[in-house]
């Protein structure tokens, strides 16, 4: 175990020396990397602030019940047993509306009282409103819709509205650009793995007498491969480091804009850094692509090299 | 300790011209040998393939038991590490200095830098160039380079020692310093493999494999 230590010590020292020795290079790869990264690191730390605030936003959809203007007071007055029934183990409060109230309402509400009054008779139906609660993601919005399919089969409805599609509308939307940053960040990822590539495949052909002498002299292939690895996971941590900075640079600016904004729709919403925990992630991610790019160069080129 | 049976060998981007051809021949372990023979008579191919480098096209070749065509990849660095080689062209890093280049055979067998640091010195010591340890390769004159080399192929305390050419290259004076220092050793017991085309190197030699054209002339047996 003390010879594997010091070995990977070795190797590590070895990619640090091959670093110093040409920091010029190091730190342009290391630009390049992270431009690579930045965008996808930008893309989860939108997601990352708007997922909880679609997440948490209540969506207590409204389920309203309207029924056939002909149908009678004691017949619509029955439904609500029905109605529980469907609406059974999910929490709801079920109002219903005589026609007579709506149309008092409207007229509170519309100011329209003289042209209502020209309408003569009542034109509103009696209906139910029912306020579902405890709906408060937007994965719930399925369910809404399958409620409300089984109360359009009731004797004497005649339509019924769910006010909860512009939440389904926001999922898809989350969904959309979740697909996308996932295409993004794959594609990137393959920059990323590319640019390590031939990063190493530059150093292989540098040190290649020193491959050579090492190999003579005893060297396993692991003992070789290895300061290419530190290499390669060095550069892309370094990398994300430094993409993980530019984004936190950059919600500054972002913040400003977006605060005059929420302001108009009384919100104090900012977009803040990811947590540690996702830092740490996308450091880990980032050092894994630049893994990936020294193994696959480190097999390809040193294979070449009797 | 060194058994060549029936080899050999074709290069493939050779004709039909044969590097090595029917190759036999046995060298004991403790044994000071010299190959000799013209530019081109086989005998860096014949080095090359007791440190499985190069492998026999055909015949075996068995080195400390074990059979150098048929070792696995991975065994061939544990193959090496009981051998000490020596170029003509020395192969010395020239980005490191002199001590960090013997310390490289204790390195790379995961020796800790203090262990590989003493026996580099106690190395550098014996071919007289300790002063000279934190110099840079292309400071030092051709026959001290060589002496290097021979640091190098010894700090690690080879059962072998292969020399390819030692002296080319180097003076009389430089030339005799080298053959002196391996020399010093064989008596220890370490097996001496030399390989030379320069007649004036083997006046003193107990046994000389002559080698032409691939084949074994004389002293094989």
């Amino acid at each position: 175990m003390n010879i594997w230590f010091r070995q990977h010590r070795f190797a590590l020292g070895a990619a640090l020396s091959h670093l110093r020795k040409a920091p010029g290079s190091f730190l342009f790869n290391v630009l390049v990397v992270a431009v690579a990264l930045a965008l996808p690191f930008a893309g989860v730390t939108l997601l990352d602030n708007v997922r909880p605030l679609s997440e948490e936003m209540s969506v207590d959809p409204e389920i309203s019940l309207f029924l056939k203007a002909d149908t009678p007071r004691d017949q619509a007055q029955a439904l609500a047993p029905q109605l529980q029934q469907i609406l059974h183990g999910s929490h709801a409060k079920v109002s219903f509306v005589p026609r007579e109230q709506a149309l008092a309402k409207l007229k509170d509400k519309s100011g329209l009282t003289d042209v209502i009054e020209t309408l003569g008779d009542n034109p509103l139906p009696d209906s139910y409103v029912m306020k579902l609660e405890g709906f408060t993601s937007t994965a719930d919005a399925a369910r809404v819709d399958g409620l409300a399919e089984q109360m359009r089969a009731l004797p004497g409805v005649d339509a019924v509205q769910v006010d909860s599609a512009w939440v389904k509308r926001l999922a898809a939307l989350l969904g959309v650009l979740r697909l996308a940053l996932l295409l993004l960040a794959i594609t990137l990822g393959v920059v990323v793995i590319a640019v390590v590539f031939n990063t190493i495949r530059l150093q292989v052909l540098t040190q290649r007498e020193e491959i050579a002498v090492s190999k003579l002299l005893g060297a396993t292939d692991n003992f070789i491969h290895r300061p290419f690895y530190y290499t390669g996971a060095l550069l892309g941590l370094c990398a994300g480091a430094v993409a993980l900075g530019a984004v936190a640079l950059a919600l500054r600016p972002l913040n400003t804009a977006i605060a005059e904004f929420a302001r108009l729709y009384a919100s104090e919403f900012q977009l803040t850094p990811l947590p540690p925990l996702g830092m740490a992630a996308l450091l880990a991610i980032s050092a894994g692509l630049g893994l990936v790019g020294a193994m696959l160069s480190v097999q390809r080129h040193l294979a070449r090299l009797k | 300790m060194i058994e060549f049976q029936s080899v050999s060998k074709k290069y493939s981007d050779s004709a039909d011209t044969l590097a090595l051809s029917d190759v036999s021949l046995n060298i004991a372990k403790g044994e000071l040998v010299y190959l000799a023979g013209p530019s081109g008579a086989g005998k860096s191919t014949l080095m090359k393939m007791v440190a499985a480098i190069e492998r026999p096209t055909s015949g075996r070749v068995i080195v400390n038991g074990q059979d150098v065509g048929r070792i696995r990849k991975a065994g061939i660095p544990f193959l090496r590490r009981n051998l000490g080689l020596i170029f003509q062209n020395q192969r010395l890093l020239n980005d490191r200095h002199i001590l960090a280049n013997v310390m490289l055979p204790l390195i790379v067998t995961g020796a800790t830098k203090a262990q590989a640091e003493q026996r580099a010195r106690a190395a550098l010591d014996k071919v007289g160039l300790l002063d000279r340890a934190p110099a840079l390769p292309m400071e030092l004159s051709g026959g001290e380079q060589q002496r290097v080399a021979i640091a190098r192929a010894i700090v690690n305390r080879p059962q072998i020692i292969l020399a390819d050419e030692p002296t080319a290259n180097l003076d009389r004076a430089a030339a005799d310093k080298v053959i002196d220092a391996l020399h010093a050793f064989h008596s220890v017991g370490v097996t001496c493999v030399i390989s030379t085309h320069d007649e004036q190197v083997l006046d003193n030699a107990a046994r000389v494999i002559r080698l032409e054209h691939g084949h074994v002339t004389g002293g094989g047996a």
